[in-house]
């Protein structure tokens, strides 16, 4: 059974010292297979919007995730327990896949809360993503700006296709 | 408070059989409400403490009791299935659940991940050469923390089965993770995972893996669940088979831990098996009590014990330190006097008339009985000894000594030596081509062994020392020829007499000997000689000095037997009990008796001997038993302060401690950790602040209560005897303040403010006083200007002119006048003492003096008082000050018809008294030394907060004074 996703967001948010960025994006595409386990996860980075200034954004684009060559963020692999989303119910999963951002691709295990209601499967999840991981690195000058650890909120809803 | 878990104690003694045995094993059981919990892992600390995981959760084990370590959240079950600690000391742990605690603080808290918990067991740990922590699981696959994240491996990097039973690092940095389909490398690369498998098609003979563990140079041994174990050469990939797992039948195995030389093996069927070379067949234990048929762990201490748990049972056995040979019947035992292990480690032992051989053969023993004719049957056989060429000398009590050849079974008396007629022989020792026998009455000689007496009907070649002092006609117990060639003879009552190139030299009471009755010697790794005595313990003489060791330093028993050095240079005591050891660098002793199952220990000198190893081997009531001691094992307690407790609640033991005066009752809880005889360890403490000198105690916790603020450090020490000498002291520093206002900086401070309050009150005072009396002063000043002024002649002679006009002219004047000139006087005199009058009264002066001066100047001078008779009653001034301001006016001006003065006193704004006069200088200066107006402002100045305003604008002069309303 193939899932797609029917809406979905995605925000972060980077508590630095002396500025607190947050932006979201609500154009986040997936498809899970519910039969293997598998999924795949993807947006444009362009996307987020909610800077605080044209500035921020125009920072946060061309030099700290340069989306002008690396225009894409995905997640893609498998997820690890087993589950039964023909039944309605809120489910502890973890997916492990991988992260690619800014080019650099990272293996990570990502918690989410999955419930099914109806049909319609429900994600939800936080976690962070190190810049360092994805070598993305950050002028002197703004370091007191931009943390290096980056709170991540993905929500999404999906149906079968 | 942690409660604590009582452990049901068993001890097991190994019965009869012709296998090796374990001469005892200890088993313990977990019990809650008498249900005992099962146990699932082991794991040994680096401080030695052991830890058992169950499934009510983690203990730690102090070899009397098991303690629980709870969760810092109550409430929380789980059980316990893997084990670690890093290298940074910090225990973690791993539950069926998934989850993960670490050990904080005494207590168990769970490890909150970002990737969320496995929701299969923790099977177990590892950390890498990146100090990574690596866990396995039940199900999942292999999980591992790098750089803040947590990483799975799994069948997409190739993992061959998700379920994992053991991790184990590679000298190389790999990790071998044992699953149920085969051996997984696994390697990070670049922070990516490869696996790479080994199966059947390796030469892995089971793919179904269980455990592995490291066996030294990149090699380790893999457990299989149906084919034994095997031998896996990382390094080369090459897997080699034990030749006993070729058909093997007892069952899968579970755990394997490597001791010294020997390979330990946990079956699930068959109980404890032992390998000690990779040709050699596995020694069975299923048979000693205490065993189980299924074990699962295997865990040995740093004494050398080996523990092992089963189910809900955990057992401890000696392990390789001691080794069981039960033989021989209790009845055979009564007949021994002696013991030899003979250079193919054969054991041969003493009977009536006869020797008997025991050899291994195919995993158990069998007998050879060689018998000697020419004795009767009640002839003792006292000593055994193999000299170079493989002949054993048997020595008799009466018939001298006897040859044997053990291959051919041919035996002689040795008759060529005359004083062997008959002779009665306690010992025969020897090293290298010499042989040494010694006994009764004077025997005392020495055989010079050639390869001619290969065949022992040829004659030998031997010296007697029957004839020389303090060793002929005497009784000889042993004759020990040492490294350096020296022979040493042991005497009974006359010391020691050693002969050394030649030269013969006694040692007796007369050197500091307190026995002179010597029994047998022994020579350490240094060349110093040791020697037992009948009853005053042992000594060890350097050359030069003996020194003796005694019950104080802690020989269990004086009775010794005989003493050997051990094959790690321990000094080995043999009593009726068992064995003393001596550590001779630290001079301290541990022991082993019947707590290792092993006792009823033969007391002839003739009954201990030495393996080819140099193990000591004994003869027992229960069997030949085997010493070996274990390299690098602990031999005393090991201190360790478990707790520090402030009021019962647990303070951070580690580091310093700082307390409120009021924190002061104080609780240690310590452990001698010795598992091998926990409750023979007896523990010393002081507390440096309070007591001088250390306190012996068996308890393992102290109180003391309310202890006075100061500097502490509590000290405490362990011993398995009453001898601390060389012992490691474990200290715990802690500091109880002073209150606040018994410390220094308060005490100080506190004397400061007190100090500068009472200056400053001595300051306001002198202020005060000088004030008084500055005012005091004036006034006298002031009084006396007065009175000067008054009486000074100008005055009295104008006045007087004036009278002298009004007696002639209108005398009824001028007894009015004279009575005002009185009144003015009599007023100055009552007025002159006080402060301050009314302005009333010195209005009333002042009329009388102006009365008296116009009566001189006639109209020409005018004084106008404009102030209300009320207000002259509220209005206090200092006496005299207005008629002194008046003398003045009168005379620092010309009062003429043409120049008038006139002078008026107003009160201005109720508050300032101005007195103003017409300037009108005068020719000639009245002489006056100006000091009356002086006086004025300077009492004023005393008086009252504000000043004396005096203004001369040329045609006006004007003097302001303030008003004085009340004084105190």
């Amino acid at each position: 059974m193939l899932y797609a996703v029917s809406s979905g967001s995605i925000t972060f948010r980077s508590d630095a010292p002396l500025e607190l960025i947050k932006a979201s994006s609500n154009e986040l595409k997936g498809i899970f297979n519910a039969d293997k386990k598998q999924f795949a996860f993807t947006m444009n980075v362009n996307s987020f919007k909610g800077f605080n200034s044209p500035l921020q954004q125009e920072h946060f684009n061309e030099n700290y995730l340069e989306s002008n060559k690396y225009p894409r963020a995905s997640f893609e692999g498998k997820i690890i327990e087993d589950m039964d989303l023909k039944k309605n119910g809120v489910y502890s999963i973890r997916a492990k896949g991988n992260l690619t951002l800014h080019g650099i691709s990272q293996e990570r295990i990502i918690k989410c809360e999955l419930s099914v209601k109806n049909n319609v499967v429900s994600i939800k999840s936080n976690f962070t993503v190190l810049l360092a991981d994805h070598n993305i690195t950050i002028p002197k000058v703004v370091h007191e700006k931009l943390a290096s650890e980056i709170k991540v909120e993905v929500k999404a809803d999906m149906i079968e296709k | 408070m942690t409660r604590m878990y009582m452990a049901i104690v068993m001890l097991h003694v190994a019965i009869p059989c012709s296998f090796a045995q374990q001469p005892g094993s200890k088993s313990f059981k977990l019990l809650n409400d008498n249900e005992p919990f099962k146990i699932n892992c082991l794991f040994k600390t680096s401080e030695g403490y052991i830890y058992a995981g169950t499934t009510n959760g983690l203990y730690s084990f102090d070899g009397i009791n098991f303690k629980k370590i709870n969760f810092t959240t109550a409430g929380i079950k789980d059980t316990v299935t893997a084990i670690f600690q890093d290298k940074a000391k910090q225990l973690w742990v791993g539950f069926k659940s998934g989850h993960i605690a670490k050990k904080v603080k005494g207590r168990l808290e769970y490890v909150e991940m970002e990737e969320g918990n496995p929701k299969a067991a923790i099977t177990s740990f590892i950390q890498d050469k990146q100090n990574n922590i690596w866990f396995a699981t039940n199900g999942e696959g292999i999980y591992y923390f790098a750089k803040n994240h947590l990483y799975l491996i799994n069948s997409e990097n190739g993992v061959s089965d998700l379920h994992v039973r053991t991790l184990a690092l590679t000298s190389n940095g790999d990790v071998l993770a044992a699953t149920d389909q085969g051996i997984n490398i696994c390697r990070l690369v670049n922070g990516k995972a490869t696996v790479n498998v080994i199966g059947p098609n390796n030469g892995l003979p089971d793919y179904y893996v269980t455990t592995i563990t490291p066996a030294g140079n990149n090699t380790y041994w893999i457990g299989m669940q149906e084919k034994g174990f095997c031998l896996y050469d990382h390094s080369s990939g090459k897997i080699t088979l034990p030749a006993s797992t070729l058909s093997w039948n007892y069952g899968q195995v579970n755990d394997l831990l490597v001791s010294q030389k020997s390979l330990w093996i946990a079956t699930d069927e068959q109980g404890l098996l032992k390998q000690t070379g990779i040709n050699t067949p596995v020694e069975v234990f299923n048979s000693v009590p205490g065993i189980q048929n299924k074990i699962n762990h295997l865990l040995q201490d740093n004494e050398g014990n080996i523990w092992m748990s089963a189910a809900t049972e955990l057992t401890a056995i000696t392990g390789n330190k001691l080794k069981l040979l039960p033989v021989y019947s209790p009845k055979v035992f009564e007949t021994i006097h002696a013991t030899l292990c003979d250079y193919q480690n054969n054991i041969w032992i003493t009977t009536n008339a006869a020797v008997i051989k025991y050899s291994l053969v195919n995993g158990s023993y069998t007998e050879k009985i060689y018998s000697f004719p020419t004795l009767n049957s009640k002839t003792d056989i006292t000593s055994l000894y193999q000299d170079i060429n493989h002949t054993i000398w048997v020595g008799t009590m009466g018939k001298g000594i006897l040859l044997l050849n053990p291959e051919t079974g041919q035996s002689r008396s040795l008759s060529e030596n005359p004083l062997l007629q008959n002779a009665s022989i306690l010992a025969i020792t020897g090293r290298g081509n010499t042989v040494c026998a010694g006994g009764l009455e004077g025997v005392a000689m020495i055989f010079n062994i050639t390869e001619k007496n290969k065949n022992i009907t040829e004659k030998y070649r031997f010296t007697n020392y029957n004839d020389i002092e303090n060793v002929g006609n005497n009784y000889i117990y042993s004759i020990y020829k040492d490294s350096r060639g020296r022979i040493w003879f042991g005497t009974d009552g006359k010391g020691i007499t050693v002969l050394d190139n030649g030269k013969l030299t006694t040692y007796n009471k007369t050197n500091g000997l307190r026995d002179d009755h010597i029994y047998s010697f022994a020579e350490d790794s240094k060349g110093n000689i040791w020697f037992n005595t009948e009853g005053a313990g042992i000594y060890c003489f350097n050359g030069k000095t003996f020194k003796n060791y005694t019950d104080a330093d802690g020989i269990s028993d004086l009775k010794i037997t005989a003493l050997k050095t051990g094959p790690l240079g321990n000094i080995i005591l043999v009593n009726k009990k068992g064995i003393d050891i001596l550590n001779p660098e630290r001079g301290s002793f541990s022991y082993i008796n019947n707590k290792q199952g092993i006792g009823d220990v033969n007391t002839d000198m003739g009954s201990v001997t030495q393996d080819t190893a140099g193990n000591v081997v004994l003869s027992t009531l229960r069997g030949i038993v085997f010493y070996t001691p274990v390299e690098d094992a602990v031999d005393r307690p090991k201190t360790i302060i478990e707790n520090v407790q402030l009021f019962l609640t647990d303070v951070e033991k580690n580091v310093k401690g700082y307390f409120k005066h009021d924190q002061n009752s104080f609780q240690f809880y310590y452990t001698g950790l010795y598992y091998t005889s926990p409750d023979e360890v007896r523990y010393q403490y002081k507390l440096d602040g309070l007591d001088t000198g250390w306190i012996l105690t068996r308890d393992r916790n102290v109180t003391f209560p309310k202890l006075q603020p100061g500097t502490y450090k509590f000290h405490v020490r362990s011993s398995l005897n009453e001898n601390f000498t060389n012992v490691d002291v474990v200290t715990y520093e802690f500091v109880i303040e002073k209150p606040v206002w018994k410390r220094f900086w308060f005490i100080t401070t506190f004397i400061i403010v007190l100090l500068a309050l009472v200056y400053g009150y001595i300051k306001r005072r002198e202020k005060q006083l000088k004030k008084v009396q500055q005012l005091q002063q004036e006034k006298i000043q002031f009084e006396f200007q007065v009175l000067r002024n008054q009486v000074n002649p100008h005055f009295l002679f104008n006045s007087f002119n004036t009278l002298i006009s009004y007696i002639e002219e209108d005398p009824a004047m001028a007894v009015d006048y004279v009575e005002k000139l009185s009144a003015f006087f009599r007023n100055i005199v009552n007025y002159r003492d006080q402060d301050v009058i009314t302005l009333e009264e010195e209005i009333g002066v002042l009329r009388t003096y102006f009365y008296l001066q116009q009566k001189r100047h006639g109209k020409n001078l005018s004084l106008n008082i404009s102030v209300s008779a009320e207000e002259n009653k509220l209005i206090f001034i200092p006496p005299l000050t207005l008629q002194l301001l008046i003398e003045n006016a009168i005379k620092h001006n010309a009062v003429s018809k043409e120049t008038p003065l006139e002078i008026t006193i107003d009160l201005q704004n109720k508050n300032r008294l101005v007195i103003r006069n017409n300037i009108n200088p005068k020719i000639t200066r009245e002489p006056g030394t100006g000091t009356g107006l002086q006086n004025i402002i300077k009492r004023y100045s005393l008086l009252s907060k504000e000043f004396v305003i005096v203004n001369n604008d040329g045609a006006y002069y004007t003097v302001i004074l303030p008003i004085l309303h009340k004084l105190n």
